[in-house]
């Protein structure tokens, strides 16, 4: 009993580096600036309460409600603001700025902690506010932006470090936060990959096919993909061998470099395919900050929060 | 699966389906809203972003959602709209928004939420008299079907007038 209590320790309390915190830092903080930007223009349409937006966001909140008074949302801010005398308009603008300023904060590595809880409430707040405009990429930026807050931040290569000779408190559970990622991920591609085999346009091609032609994601001229009908079922096939075997293989020290650099094809060529652009990028910070080369499973000596002790951050 | 979308045989969804019962009641989704283990549970799953399901472009890939709205003028004019942004990754939103409007089963949520597009639009074209929205479905064609010179299709699935009145007539189907 003693020796499984030790290797499920083992297990979830490796000796890990922060450098896979530093990844998830700079590019979650790069998904938020591109987030941002990219709704720049859209913003207060997308999620204005008032006539000026395209569906009110009191729906959306009203319907969040019924499920959880307290999830956070951007009517709170807006209500907030309104104490002050602030319109839903400015106080939306602040909230982008916000945004857009605390992703610069988690590039920067400046007050790292606080730019992490405000990037995950702010966003948060958006993707719920907004939750009939949101899709994928917003479930994975509030999961990596929630291991994130709770990771012992900040990290050697942050301003906050250098500048600031800030230090985490609990560096021993650096390797937990990474292992909780690394099979949050195993989850999440099993599931996709396990309910992409039962559909049976997976196996011949035709849900790629109607992927890559179907509006608004279909960037390359179906004339083009006719060119590789053969290699679309292929390349199904492929997408649900990889995202089933991705609990297993990635794992494996000799397949491990492989799965990776495959999922990492897979979301860049969903990036550039279907211009889904944002999504692909979370993806890959995710999967780069999970099991990426260099800070890769390290050896374990040992476990810490158990009786037996290994000084975290010793390779540096 | 408990929707027979899947490769498994018909036989199979009774199953799919316990097990669907089984997982909510797991997740507390048997109990009341107001109940605090509930709500507990469930602002926790927000929180962490987990609340949702990871089946994306699975078991099968849909097709998509348009929305139009035909725009009468006091004069006679006749223009058309669709919900337009700035960019094409708020584009991918718009695309969710109509993907949810066109997939939903509730009546009175379709309309609902149609006609809160409706009222967007109306707020850039103040001058409008009466609108009609037009929801359709495209069909995409098969690689086969491509090859042989068939292009996409529109499926016409409900239309709503409105009026400034902001009532809107039963929809036609």
């Amino acid at each position: 009993m003693d020796a499984w209590r030790g290797r499920l320790l083992q297990f979830l309390f490796p000796v890990e580096t922060d450098r896979w915190l530093t990844v998830l830092r700079l590019g979650l903080g790069l998904q938020v600036i591109l987030y941002s930007l990219s709704l720049l223009n859209d913003w207060n349409y997308l999620f204005a309460a008032t006539g000026k937006g395209l569906i009110t966001r009191n729906f959306a909140e009203a319907l969040l409600s019924l499920e959880s008074r307290f999830v956070p949302r951007l009517g709170w801010i807006v209500a907030l603001g309104a104490h002050v005398g602030l319109g839903e308009g400015t106080v939306l603008s602040a909230a982008w700025i916000c945004l857009l300023a605390v992703g610069c904060g988690l590039v920067a590595g400046l007050f790292c902690r606080c730019s992490a809880i405000l990037a995950w409430f702010l966003h948060l707040c958006a993707a719920k506010s907004g939750a009939f405009v949101s899709y994928g990429v917003d479930n994975f930026m509030t999961i990596g932006l929630f291991y994130l807050m709770l990771s012992p931040l900040p990290d050697r290569y942050s301003l906050d470090w250098r500048l600031r000779k800030s230090r985490p408190k609990d560096p021993q559970v650096l390797g937990f936060w990474r292992r909780v990622v690394q099979l949050h991920l195993c989850v999440i591609y099993f599931f996709s990959g396990l309910t992409k085999c039962l559909g049976s346009g997976w196996w011949d091609g035709t849900n790629i096919w109607r992927a890559l032609t179907r509006p608004p994601f279909n960037i390359i001229p179906p004339e083009i993909l006719v060119g590789w009908k053969y290699f679309l079922p292929v390349l199904g096939i492929s997408i649900c061998l990889i995202e089933t075997g991705y609990p297993v293989f990635i794992w494996l020290k000799k397949t491990r470099m492989i799965w990776l650099i495959c999922v990492l094809g897979m979301h860049i060529a969903i990036g550039l395919t279907m211009g889904m652009y944002l999504f692909a990028l979370i993806m890959i910070v995710l999967n780069v900050a999970a099991f990426g080369p260099d800070f890769g499973i390290t050896e374990i000596k040992g476990y810490v929060g158990g009786r037996k002790s290994v000084p975290v951050l010793a390779r540096h | 699966m408990g929707r027979g979308q899947t490769i498994f045989p018909s036989s199979f969804d009774s199953v799919s389906q316990k097990t669907e019962k089984a997982t909510a009641a797991a997740f507390s989704q048997h109990l009341p809203a107001s109940n605090p283990f509930r709500q507990t549970l469930t602002t926790y799953l927000y929180l962490a972003g987990i609340e949702t399901s990871y089946g994306y472009f699975a078991p099968n890939v849909s097709g998509s959602y348009n929305l139009v709205f035909e725009l009468h003028y006091p004069d006679g004019r006749v223009g058309y709209e669709w919900p337009r942004v700035n960019s094409a990754a708020a584009g991918l939103r718009i695309a969710g928004l109509l993907d949810e409007i066109g997939r939903t089963h509730s009546d009175g949520f379709r309309e609902y939420m149609v006609k809160m597009v409706a009222s967007s639009i109306w707020h850039e074209h103040p001058e409008v008299k009466t609108m009609r929205a037009i929801l359709g479905s495209v069909i995409l064609p098969s690689l086969r079907d491509f090859e042989r010179g068939k292009a996409e299709s529109y499926e016409f699935l409900y239309a709503y007038d409105f009026s400034l009145s902001d009532e809107s007539t039963e929809p036609a189907k």
